[in-house]
């Protein structure tokens, strides 16, 4: 899942400054679980928006919200078209992924981020996350035990531990495991410790393409012909 | 200042999705009742300490509260979930209390004529009682026909001065007379066709079962042996009949109880109840059965009377050990083993093995099993066009609360057949409630020590008829209906489609409640959903609500409510104050603050604030609130941990405040036996809010 974190008050004020009518988005997927832009995070943005304008007495704007299933596929901004049409911006709770597609969709409305996505992640415990993946594009957890060094070690490092490493702590971070030692004691008790011993040649981050693109439809002519 | 308008465009896809109908489930004490009374209603109300809405609750199902609240045998709090936990709610001592404490003997009833064919209702026990209430409510005009010289049947001639005072009774009949029922005492009915000839459309026959039945041994109508019903209406019309020292009840039914506790409460030394029955198989209920024993009644199970000796005086009475009750198919059929005898020297021998119905022969009506009256099951018709019948003449000897339904339920079919209705069958219109509690569940639950409903020492019982069961006293009896566990109240999830399966609710669930099910949805199932609220009010998605609509908008409305008032007022500072609605917290502690309306303050009565949720204080602040506090019930809460959550909230909207520009001081919580005093805490936080606001008067008349 994308986690994200809501905008401290006083940017998201600053952003929607200039506009008049604000539709404030939510969106039900990821941004709810994460607890930044769910339906509750809309509403209680929306009221926060509206005390603090009250308490202000400066500023005039009005406000309106609304929850989406899920901000990142156009079929699901199709509802909104009503919706947009008297306002005058979107501020949007989904993650970087949503105010784009919101952006792409209504390219005459000025969308705003209310977050900053920030990681993909787990739910550690109720309110706390952690992130997990880097999305790399290579992924070796095979190898490491399922635990990502890449995020998880502050280094990023693909042959550890280094010598930062005491009593299981990272050098960097006390509270925090080193990820290759609990790569190490993972590897132990799947019994392939042997896979501590290959060394990973360092990885060329720049050889990856930007922006990245799937396909996995087979790339078939429709109008071929039944041949 | 920016007026906002109620949210209806939130919720995606809510309009289609929204279901706004009640949900709740019935809950088991409901489903048990014979009236279907709302149970879990009045006793949450009794918690809020409203009584006189929880006794409107009672009166709005059951036409004689103060009757049953003496002496319904209360199948609800068999079937109440609380005795998986401890013990279940006493729910009959909490409707005593409501009727003794909300005024019921005051409430006046009145009815108007808008029928003019007349109604004879024949016996004036708990079923005619009822029937002719209801039928007065429908605006017929009713006589009752009673054969005793004072109304009331079997409660007033058969239950006994301790179990339920005559006065009780006097009151409920003055009411019918009010309402404008006309009843004729000493009027014995002994041919339908006339009551028919004096212009009577319908008749209801009610005539109860007041025949006891004969043991036909030897020695049975010996002096000194007397059947329990003629014995119990002769103590109940006011005679002292001597029974001598030693006594003994044969049978182990209700009745045979009764009259060995009333014999106790005459001249007897020592009274002997005797059964066929094994100790568990005695149908009397088990908390009378409990009582007598208490008061020193020596229990016989397991024997068969032989033979009543006596020689023109009575002298014994001997029997045989009974070694099976039932057959193997459950039937009645009862085997001795004439080797094992016993015998009970006595001068008074009181039969108490069942009563039946007399029906008079003139009355014309089809007799079934046990001489009882053959009805329709649903019509209540007899084989005569225009008479009903019901009670205990039609069912054999059966309970008060049964009586009432079967009376309740006659008056709309005697309506249907005046006004040439087909009769309709009543749905059910609540799925009910099913399944027990979870081990899991049970764990979570507070424990509490109920204390048993006040009752007189058995010692000084038997020494008088004063009605034995006493009344709670305010705090008990507030204490206890908080125990009720809002069965089938619960939460569900509004939508499975709106619920992004984030498991807020499965973490935050204090009871264990919420799961995930095989195919990955959350499902929270009813039975053990405690109705809290944690997790309506932590849901992300909002995507979680109360099966009762009222729960939902509660607070909303109340909020409302107050800043209408308060901005009519126009008091300033304003401070609004969510306060825990329950228990003493809600009505002693804070009540002060209700009354004095002091300076400026506003309470949201919130039923656990738990399920005061961030918008509702923000909404308190954007609408002008200087302060806002939120007051929990602290150590009497149900719950163990509900000051977290709101702790949590809190500092959630503190935060907000800080960045807002206002002192996150403005929002407290109070929880008393941690604070202190809350009324005292409630002073200072005035008083800090006073200097706040005084400060940004001060700041703007600068700016200016």
């Amino acid at each position: 899942m994308i986690v994200a974190e809501q905008k401290p008050l006083e940017e998201i004020r600053q952003i929607i400054t200039p506009y008049q009518r604000i539709l404030i988005l939510g969106c039900g997927t990821c941004m709810t679980v994460c607890d930044a832009g769910g339906e509750r995070e809309v509403s209680f943005l929306h009221n926060t928006l509206r005390v603090a304008q009250a308490r202000s007495e400066n500023g005039s704007h009005t406000f309106s919200e609304y929850t989406l299933k899920r901000q990142c596929d156009p079929e699901f901004l199709d509802v909104l078209v009503d919706k947009v049409a008297d306002m005058d911006a979107v501020l949007s709770l989904g993650c970087g992924i949503g105010v784009q597609a919101v952006a792409e969709r209504f390219p005459e409305l000025p969308v705003l981020p209310g977050v900053n996505t920030s990681f993909m992640g787990t739910t550690k415990e109720m309110g706390v996350w952690d992130e997990r993946c880097a999305a790399c594009g290579d992924c070796r957890l095979d190898e490491t035990g399922g635990i990502c060094p890449i995020t998880r070690c502050t280094k990023g490092i693909l042959n550890g531990p280094c010598a930062g490493t005491k009593n299981g702590k990272c050098e960097a971070n006390k509270d925090m495991d080193c990820a290759w030692i609990l790569i190490y004691k993972r590897l132990e008790s799947l019994q392939q410790l042997e896979k501590m011993r290959r060394y990973y040649p360092p990885r060329n981050f720049r050889t990856i393409p930007r922006p990245k693109r799937i396909i996995s439809k087979a790339n078939i002519d429709v109008g071929g012909g039944n041949g | 200042m920016y007026l906002p308008t109620i949210n209806n465009t939130r919720n995606y896809r809510a309009n289609r999705m929204e279901k706004p109908l009640d949900h709740s489930l019935m809950p088991p004490c409901q489903a048990a009742c014979p009236l279907h009374m709302e149970i879990g209603e009045y006793v949450d109300l009794v918690a809020q300490g409203k009584i006189m809405e929880a006794l409107q609750v009672i009166r709005n199902d059951n036409p004689f509260p103060s009757i049953c609240a003496y002496v319904c045998n209360r199948p609800c709090e068999d079937a109440c979930q609380r005795s998986q936990v401890d013990k279940p709610v006493p729910i009959r001592a909490l409707k005593r209390f409501a009727v003794e404490f909300g005024g019921d003997r005051m409430i006046q009833a009145k009815a108007e004529t808008t029928h003019s064919e007349r109604v004879a209702i024949v016996g004036s026990g708990p079923a005619g009682l009822a029937v002719a209430y209801y039928l007065r409510q429908l605006g017929y005009p009713v006589t009752i026909f009673e054969a005793d010289s004072e109304p009331g049947g079997m409660l007033r001639v058969c239950i006994p001065e301790y179990r339920l005072p005559q006065k009780i009774i006097d009151v409920e009949i003055q009411r019918l007379t009010q309402m404008g029922v006309e009843i004729r005492t000493n009027t014995r009915v002994v041919s339908l066709d006339l009551v028919f000839d004096m212009g009577y459309k319908a008749i209801f026959v009610t005539i109860g079962a007041h025949q006891s039945r004969r043991l036909g041994i030897e020695g049975e109508d010996s002096p000194g042996v007397v059947d329990a019903i003629a014995f119990l209406r002769e103590v109940n019309l006011g005679l002292k009949p001597s029974v001598g020292e030693r006594v003994v009840v044969v049978g182990g039914g209700n009745v045979a109880i009764d009259a060995a506790r009333t014999a106790l409460r005459l001249d007897a030394r020592e009274v002997n109840l005797v059964c066929l029955e094994s100790r568990h198989e005695m149908p009397a209920f088990e908390s009378d059965i409990q009582a007598a024993v208490d008061e020193g009644i020596i229990l016989n199970c397991s024997w068969g009377p032989r033979v009543i000796a006596g020689d023109g005086k009575l002298t014994g009475i001997e029997f045989v050990q009974c070694t099976s009750v039932f057959d193997t198919e459950g039937r009645f059929s009862p085997s001795f083993d004439d080797s094992i005898k016993t015998s009970f020297a006595a001068d008074t021998v009181i039969i108490a093995i069942g009563q039946v119905p007399r029906v008079p022969e003139d009355f014309h009506l089809r007799i079934g099993r046990g001489s009882t009256i053959q009805v329709d099951p649903v019509t209540l018709t007899t084989n005569r066009a225009g008479v009903f019948a019901g009670g205990d003449a039609v069912t054999g000897p059966a309970t008060v609360v049964e009586a009432l339904v079967s009376g309740k339920l006659a008056a709309s079919r005697i309506d249907d057949y005046l006004q040439h209705r087909y009769p309709r069958v009543d749905k059910e219109a609540r799925e009910r409630l099913t399944g027990d509690l979870l081990p899991k569940t049970i764990e979570m639950i507070r424990k509490t020590g109920r204390p048993e409903p006040p009752s007189l020492s058995p010692e000084a019982r038997v020494k008088d008829f004063k009605p034995v069961e006493l009344v709670y006293d305010w705090e008990d009896a507030i204490n206890e209906a908080r125990s009720c566990l809002r069965c089938g109240m619960g939460a569900e999830i509004l939508s499975q489609d709106k619920c992004a399966t984030c498991l807020t609710c499965l973490r935050a669930c204090p009871y264990h409640v919420p799961y995930l099910d095989d195919s990955g949805t959350i499902q929270i199932p009813p039975e053990q959903c405690q109705a809290c609220g944690i997790c309506v009010a932590q849901c992300p998605a909002t995507a979680i609500v109360l099966r009762k609509p009222y729960d939902r908008r509660h607070i909303t409305e109340e909020l409302d409510h107050i800043l209408k008032s308060a901005a009519e007022s126009k008091s300033k500072p304003l401070i609004v104050g969510f306060c825990c609605q329950y228990g003493l917290f809600g009505t002693g502690t804070l009540a002060g603050l209700w009354r004095e309306a002091k300076a400026g303050i506003w309470i949201v009565p919130v039923l656990c604030v738990a399920k005061v949720e961030t918008d509702h204080i923000l909404r308190a602040f954007e609408m002008g609130a200087e302060g806002v506090f939120i007051a929990g019930c602290g150590e009497q809460c149900a719950r163990e941990n509900t000051a977290s959550w709101v702790r949590q909230r809190v500092e959630k909207v503190r935060k907000v405040l800080a960045q807002i520009g206002l002192e996150p001081e403005r929002l407290q919580t109070l929880v008393p036996d941690t604070n202190g005093d809350p009324a005292e805490e409630v002073d200072k936080f005035v008083e800090q809010i006073g200097v706040f606001y005084l400060a940004s008067v001060i700041m703007q008349e600068v700016k200016r």
